[in-house]
């Protein structure tokens, strides 16, 4: 096993009598690329945010590169880079700015002036270069999407922790996201990513765990997954399907099919 | 160097203000403005000053006690204030996920924090308050020392008040989650502004120099030499600034009080904020627990006007910062005609004449009232409709008709309270015969155009990103403002000749209105209508053009 970046014990966190996340043990080792999955309101952006030091857990721990977050939680951010699932902009700075700005906020990992020739690489990754210097309010969902990826690249923290990556990306830029974020991991960075997309999932990752209703139900290589669940011939989909819900999605699909065959039977009729 | 957290709200502001490296239109013409309203503001309270201070030692007393006063409420509504906007600010701003998941420190994020609430709070005091108290320096013909000692205290009050609204607000976000103590926090303002508004005006403070009263006031008198709130920090800026406008002489323990105070909530503040920041932050991320179930809609197919009022009406129910509106509005209303029932007629005026004139006056008074609350309730209705504009917009209902019903909707509360003002006001003033009904329709018809108005340049100008409703007031609300008025100043000059023709002939003569006068009422009145459909029509057409797809 590759030297643990990023480690959830028993980590846990409720919500007056509601538990979103439910005891959950991760494990992610340098250089990982880690996929997290799960169905809406899974406790997948909960963790996520516990991990980004913004929700205390209830219970249980986590430590990154090991310092634990909750005696260490500076350190911890220091070496971390996270995109929220709707990250914030200021509409009133231009790109450039808010690069600036970020790489303030993160003097070590900016490293003086060393940043702007990285973030001007992803800029030109992105082609946005030449939208650098126009506000922000300007820019489409997918430009500002790329202005985030920027931000946190450019950055070169040893962990980076993505709440849905993909969104708004058209696919020339999902593609570029996808080889930067394999280029990182060859580079010895962690990145800890969630997801609804089955594809990104099975291309990118090296291991995901799978929650559902706050526990995890699956953990392991897609390939591994697949032959706990005597699933080798099927789809992560299917997979997923299996383990978050598929009977209820079934009876739905059956439901579905006999409208049909009934407005088809009426047409005829 | 500026400090890297402050880096966004500089940077904005410079974005803002100055469009490449040029000082912009808008913010000369803003610059212009703020500065004409310190100079009104100083003329204004050098006159009142100058006249308290004029009458004898009573009124130089009056008018320190005023200035003590004026102060302390200030410092308890800078309090309020800055508790609702910190709430904001440390708890529910948008860029907190960004300044909490970085590595920059609480004690870095706590100064920043209380630095903007100190400026988005205090400014305006800081501002507005300088002329106030420059004209108290120049008529009480102060020594050279009052002009440091004000620059100093001012801005260390407000600190103060920040900073102690800062404290509170980490204590109780700790213990309740951060948007229910927005609330109450929000709440509890509205309550003090409304309980103070209506002290304020209940009390009449212009008939303390009223020489009649004096015999009342022995009590009074002294108490008013007492120095006021002596364990407030407010308190002790205005003793200290009065003393020395007085005596000349500067009170160095008030001094030290003032600005030491700052200093040691500042670190109380701290030493909350690492202690207690991060687990009310925690709390406040926590979206359940506070979630209110309404009552399942009936299945029933709604007309395009009944879903468009119901929606408007349970949007304005649901959204506490708008219907708490009420309470404002109520305490206006009740302060508004209060100030009929009070109006000294048969001392001072004595005559039907006078109180017929008032109550034509009322109806411009009126008008205006209607134009602001339609500015604020009616303008914003269009752009509030937000990012969910597109439903409407891609529905089969026409924008010419959805304007036609968000009018109606507006129109029936805004009748119903003109109707009562005029109503109530006219009986308070014992009008009867014509002008009661003059004053009515002139109302209405001056309520309606307003209303279609505010809808319609809150159409051609509407802002569909604004936070909220009073956010979205810009420059278009200024021009409605300005043509609302405009509009009904023309149709009260229009009026003014032959409504005094039709009341003298009413009053005094008692007999057949002549031919000439009659012809210029029916002049006025079609005039007055003509006017008000075209300018309800030509709104009406061009917020239906904004509308268009372009």
């Amino acid at each position: 096993m590759k030297p643990s970046i990023l480690k959830l014990e028993k980590l846990s966190k409720t919500f007056d009598k509601f538990t979103a996340v439910n005891q959950i043990d991760i494990e992610v080792g340098q250089g990982e690329i880690f996929g997290f999955l799960g169905p809406n309101g899974a406790g997948k952006t909960t963790t996520i945010k516990m991990i980004a030091g913004l929700l205390q857990p209830t219970a249980g721990d986590l430590s990154i590169h090991g310092h634990p977050m909750s005696k260490d939680p500076s350190r911890c951010r220091e070496l971390t880079g996270y995109i929220p699932d709707r990250p914030y902009l200021y509409e009133k700075l231009t790109g450039s700015e808010y690069l600036s700005f970020i790489a303030s906020l993160y003097p070590q990992s900016a490293n003086g002036t060393d940043f702007l020739g990285r973030s001007q690489e992803y800029l030109n990754y992105f082609d946005i270069e030449e939208w650098q210097d126009n506000l922000i309010e300007s820019y489409s969902h997918g430009m500002r999407q790329k202005l985030i990826m920027t931000s946190i690249f450019m950055l070169e923290q040893p962990l980076i922790v993505v709440d849905e990556p993909m969104v708004g990306l058209d696919p020339k830029s999902a593609r570029i996201v996808k080889e930067l974020f394999k280029s990182k991991a060859s580079e010895g960075k962690t990145v800890f990513l969630s997801t609804h997309s089955m594809e990104i999932a099975e291309e990118l990752c090296d291991r995901i765990s799978i929650i559902a209703h706050g526990s995890i139900v699956a953990s392991g290589t897609v390939s591994e997954l697949k032959q706990e669940q005597k699933h080798a011939s099927e789809n992560l989909e299917d997979l997923f399907l299996q383990l978050t819900g598929a009977f209820e999605l079934q009876e739905v699909i059956a439901a579905l099919r006999n409208n049909q065959n009934d407005n088809v039977l009426n047409r005829t009729l | 160097m500026i400090p890297r957290l402050f880096f966004p709200y500089t940077r904005i502001l410079k974005n803002k203000l100055f469009s490449g490296s040029v000082f912009n239109l808008k913010t000369s013409l803003i610059s212009l403005l703020g500065l004409a309203i310190c100079v009104v503001l100083y003329l204004v309270t050098w006159r009142t000053v100058a006249y308290f201070h004029a009458q004898n030692e009573l009124g130089i007393i009056l008018s320190m006690k005023i200035f003590q006063m004026a102060w302390i409420t200030i410092f308890a509504m800078l309090i309020f204030s800055s508790m609702i906007t910190s709430v904001s600010t440390l708890y529910l701003s948008k860029d907190n996920e960004l300044m909490v998941a970085s590595p920059a420190g609480i004690d870095e994020l706590f100064n920043m924090r209380l630095i903007t609430t100190f400026f988005n709070t205090s400014w305006m005091v800081l501002l507005f308050s300088i002329p106030i108290f420059a004209a108290f320096g120049v008529v009480f013909d102060s020594g050279i020392l009052y002009w440091p000692l004000l620059l100093a205290a001012i801005p260390a009050t407000s600190f103060t008040a920040s900073a102690i609204a800062v404290v509170i607000i980490i204590i109780l976000v700790y213990l309740f989650p951060a948007r229910r103590t927005k609330d109450i926090i929000f709440y509890l303002t509205l309550c003090f502004g409304i309980f103070l508004y209506l002290i304020f005006r209940l009390l009449r403070p212009e008939d303390l120099v009223n020489p009649e009263k004096y015999g009342q006031f022995i009590e009074y008198l002294s108490a008013v030499s007492n120095p006021a709130g002596p364990w407030l920090p407010a308190g002790w800026t205005a003793n200290l600034l009065s003393t020395y406008l007085l005596d000349q002489r500067i009170d160095w323990l008030l001094l030290a009080l003032i600005i030491l105070t700052p200093l040691i909530i500042y670190f109380l503040g701290e030493l909350a904020m690492m202690r207690l920041f991060l687990p009310g932050f925690s709390k406040s991320q926590e979206s359940f627990g506070g979630h209110r179930s309404f009552r399942r809609p009936q299945p029933k197919q709604y007309r395009g006007w009944q879903w468009v009022f119901k929606k408007e009406t349970i949007s304005f129910l649901r959204d506490s910062k708008e219907w708490s509106q009420f309470f404002m509005i109520g305490a206006l209303v009740v302060v508004y005609l209060y100030n009929f029932k009070v109006l000294p007629l048969e001392r001072t005026f004595g005559t039907t004449y006078v109180a017929n004139l008032i109550a034509f006056g009322n109806i411009g008074l009126t008008g205006f009232l209607a134009a602001s609350l339609a500015a604020r309730f009616v303008y914003p209705s269009i752009g509030a409709e937000g990012g969910a504009f597109y439903l409407i917009r891609n529905s089969p209902m026409s924008m010419k008709r959805f304007l036609c019903y968000k009018y109606i909707f507006y129109l029936i509360p805004f009748t119903i309270l003109t109707i009562i003002l005029i109503g109530v006001s006219n009986h308070f003033l014992q009008i009867d015969g014509p002008m009661w009904w003059i004053s009515l329709v002139t109302a209405l018809i001056i309520c309606w155009t307003v209303v279609a108005l505010a809808l319609g340049f809150g159409t051609i100008f509407a802002d569909y990103n604004a936070e909220n409703r009073a956010a979205s007031m810009g420059p278009g609300a200024v021009m409605y403002l300005f043509c609302a008025i405009t509009y009904t100043l023309t149709i009260l000059l229009l009026g003014f000749s032959p409504t005094y023709r039709l009341m003298r002939s009413w009053l005094w003569q008692h007999k057949g209105l002549p031919l000439f006068d009659a012809l210029i009422i029916l002049a006025w009145g079609v005039g007055m209508i003509v006017l008000s459909l075209l300018t309800v029509y030509v709104i009406y057409r061009r917020a239906s053009a904004a509308l268009k797809p372009r």
